[in-house]
């Protein structure tokens, strides 16, 4: 598989020899409750943590455990309801929809366990959709989608629809969405919970691949104790709190 | 900005709502240009034909010729007024008429009639009115009982047809030996016969409903109407032809337009509505990709701009086939009682692109008000709850 060139920085050496000196998310008493009718839920309870810089993480634990919601936090979707997070340099707990939206863009590349691509739009269309956020003119915003392609093995299959794509395909395009524009952080929600086990192990060797060449940050909520062995940091939640 | 080609195919995706919205779309497109256009036909009808250099004159407080009625011996004082132009002869270049109503059965539809304009005019009326030209058969001789007829209405009554012979009145026949042209004015509906046939026709003798003069120009008009105000003896007041006509056609084309816009209102409410609820339906099932979209980083703004142009291009996909629709009413000829005259008259639907510039205009505006609701929907989806469904 050729590198991507430019915009994606390959790290050199292998990753889990190198010390960890910083904290790219750092997580300060969250607390983050919903309503349910009358009902109030804790679904994060003062919860502190520090994912390190360029670290692969897994996080794992029941179902209603708080992963997801964790998850959403630290990628700027959500708020908490107390306390503070920071990440990438930026506190999130400040900021506007506008700014937040905006933040992602520029910081979060996203997979999500149903692919989440545009029915409508080919694969190349599909993974220049964040590029549409930037300056960049449309013939370098192809010129980087096809590149980010060519990374997950599907440079053949550019103008194919989702449809006409299996899941494993699917979600590689999905892959290249999320680092097309080259994000510090991917955050992956169950990405191998639709595919069947040879599948999930390309996009894990993918993800692995993110991590390790182009020192991505990638925190991956998973239930599959095979995913997350994948992972340098296995962290396990159970309600609400990091065990 | 998310791109255009997202919202055309999903426009495509979904063709079944998308034709049956288009198509609301389209139906309030074509009554409304289509109403327009005949509005605008009826002015062209009615309103063509004038000269600024031609004066018409009536008796003080007719504004029709139907209802006005001048002595033989005033047409003299009206031709030697000043300002009016000279013919060869040296006499004033000008023509008596007198108009009036009939009622004849239409052709081919049985007990069915409607009113038809004849027009009495003396031998020397080409010379007031070059554009009018015979397109089939020949002017009718001076004082016989023959007549020629606009083609407009020729072979919509019995007996308007070359050669065919109708009756003027009981027991006055005529025959039609002429069609002819007068560059789609309003003439190319009525039935000209000679000046004394139609008069005696009809019990007028001495008696013309209106003349029309030619001036030395235009410039004139206001010295001729003075002249013609002025003698009070006269009772006569005079317009200019171009006035005239666009008086007469006034009130029918803004009954027509006026008339054509409250339809087109009235069902543009429902084009809305189902706009609306096929922008609801369609926002509704495309809630995880909104919410992926908000993931992404696109913001509320795009999100609203994005599900509003594909609303307006719905609509302007319907206006695009309702614009069409109402061009081929181009082809067709309609015909309805002139309020001037009371004598059917036939119209064609004008197009102009500024009528088909509008109705597209009113299509997309349709799109805009019946897209903003869902529009604001999608845009204040949590990413969140878009992306979970």
């Amino acid at each position: 598989m050729a590198a991507p060139q430019g915009h994606l920085s390959p790290a050199e050496g292998a990753y889990r020899s190198e010390p960890q000196v910083r904290a790219i998310a750092r997580l300060r008493g969250v607390r983050k409750v919903f309503q349910r009718g009358a009902e109030r839920i804790t679904v994060l309870d003062g919860l502190d943590l520090e994912v390190p810089d360029g670290s692969f993480e897994a996080l794992m634990g029941p179902s209603g455990s708080g992963k997801t919601t964790l998850l959403n936090l630290i990628a700027g979707l959500d708020r908490p309801t107390a306390g503070t997070i920071e990440v990438a340099g930026a506190n999130l707990t400040d900021m506007t929809d506008g700014e937040l939206a905006r933040w992602r863009a520029r910081t979060i590349g996203f997979i999500f366990q149903s692919y989440n691509l545009m029915p409508v739009l080919t694969a190349l269309e599909n993974v220049e959709l964040p590029l549409l956020l930037t300056k960049l003119p449309a013939a370098e915003r192809r010129k980087r989608a096809r590149t980010a392609l060519r990374v997950v093995g599907l440079e053949h299959r550019l103008h194919h629809f989702p449809r006409q794509l299996s899941g494993g395909q699917e979600q590689r395009v999905a892959i290249a969405r999320a680092l097309v524009s080259d994000p510090q952080i991917i955050v992956a929600d169950e990405p191998t919970g639709d595919l069947d086990r040879h599948s999930a192990d390309e996009i894990l060797d993918l993800l692995e691949r993110l991590n390790k060449e182009f020192r991505k940050t990638i925190l991956m909520v998973t239930h599959d104790p095979h995913a997350a062995e994948r992972a340098t940091i296995i962290r396990r939640l159970d309600k609400g709190a990091l065990t | 900005m998310i791109p255009v080609a997202y919202n055309l195919r999903s426009l495509a995706v979904r063709r079944t709502t998308t034709l049956a919205t288009a198509f609301g779309v389209a139906l309030v497109v074509f009554v409304l240009a289509s109403a327009r256009m005949l509005s605008e036909g009826i002015r062209r009808t009615l309103g063509q034909g004038g000269r600024a250099d031609t004066a018409i004159v009536l008796r003080k407080g007719s504004d029709a010729e139907l209802a006005s009625s001048i002595e033989e011996p005033m047409v003299g004082l009206v031709l030697a007024a000043p300002g009016v132009a000279r013919d060869s002869r040296g006499g004033g270049l000008g023509v008596g008429e007198v108009v009036v109503v009939i009622t004849m059965e239409k052709a081919g539809m049985p007990g069915q009639v409607s009113n038809v304009l004849v027009r009495g005019v003396p031998d020397h009326v080409m010379q007031l009115r070059p554009e009018v030209r015979i397109v089939a058969g020949r002017p009718a001789r001076p004082g016989t009982d023959e007549v020629i007829i606009g083609q407009r209405i020729a072979g919509r009554f019995v007996g308007l047809e070359l050669g065919r012979s109708f009756e003027l009145r009981k027991n006055r026949p005529v025959v039609v030996v002429g069609v002819f042209a007068a560059e789609g004015s309003s003439f190319e509906s009525e039935i000209w016969g000679d000046l004394n046939t139609v008069r005696n026709s009809f019990g007028r003798e001495g008696i013309v409903s209106s003349v029309r003069v030619r001036l030395e120009s235009p410039a004139k008009f206001d010295a001729f109407a003075a002249a013609v105000a002025q003698d009070k003896q006269l009772g006569l007041e005079a317009m200019r032809e171009t006035d005239f006509l666009r008086k007469a056609s006034e009130g029918t084309a803004e009954f027509v337009g006026i008339l054509g816009m409250l339809i087109a209102l009235f069902f543009s409410i429902g084009a809305m509505i189902g706009a609306m609820i096929t922008m609801y339906a369609s926002i509704a099932s495309r809630q995880r990709e909104i919410g992926t979209l908000r993931a992404l980083g696109f913001s509320r703004l795009s999100i609203l701009a994005s599900f509003l142009l594909e609303a307006v291009l719905l609509a302007l996909l319907g206006g695009l086939v309702g614009a069409g629709m109402s061009l081929l009413m181009g082809f067709v000829r309609f015909s309805m009682i002139n309020f001037a005259t009371w004598s059917e008259v036939v119209f064609s639907f004008s197009p102009t692109v500024e009528i088909i510039g509008s109705a597209l205009a009113f299509a997309a505006g349709m799109g805009v008000l019946g897209g903003l609701l869902p529009a604001v929907r999608a845009a204040r989806l949590s990413p969140l709850q878009a992306i979970r469904g």
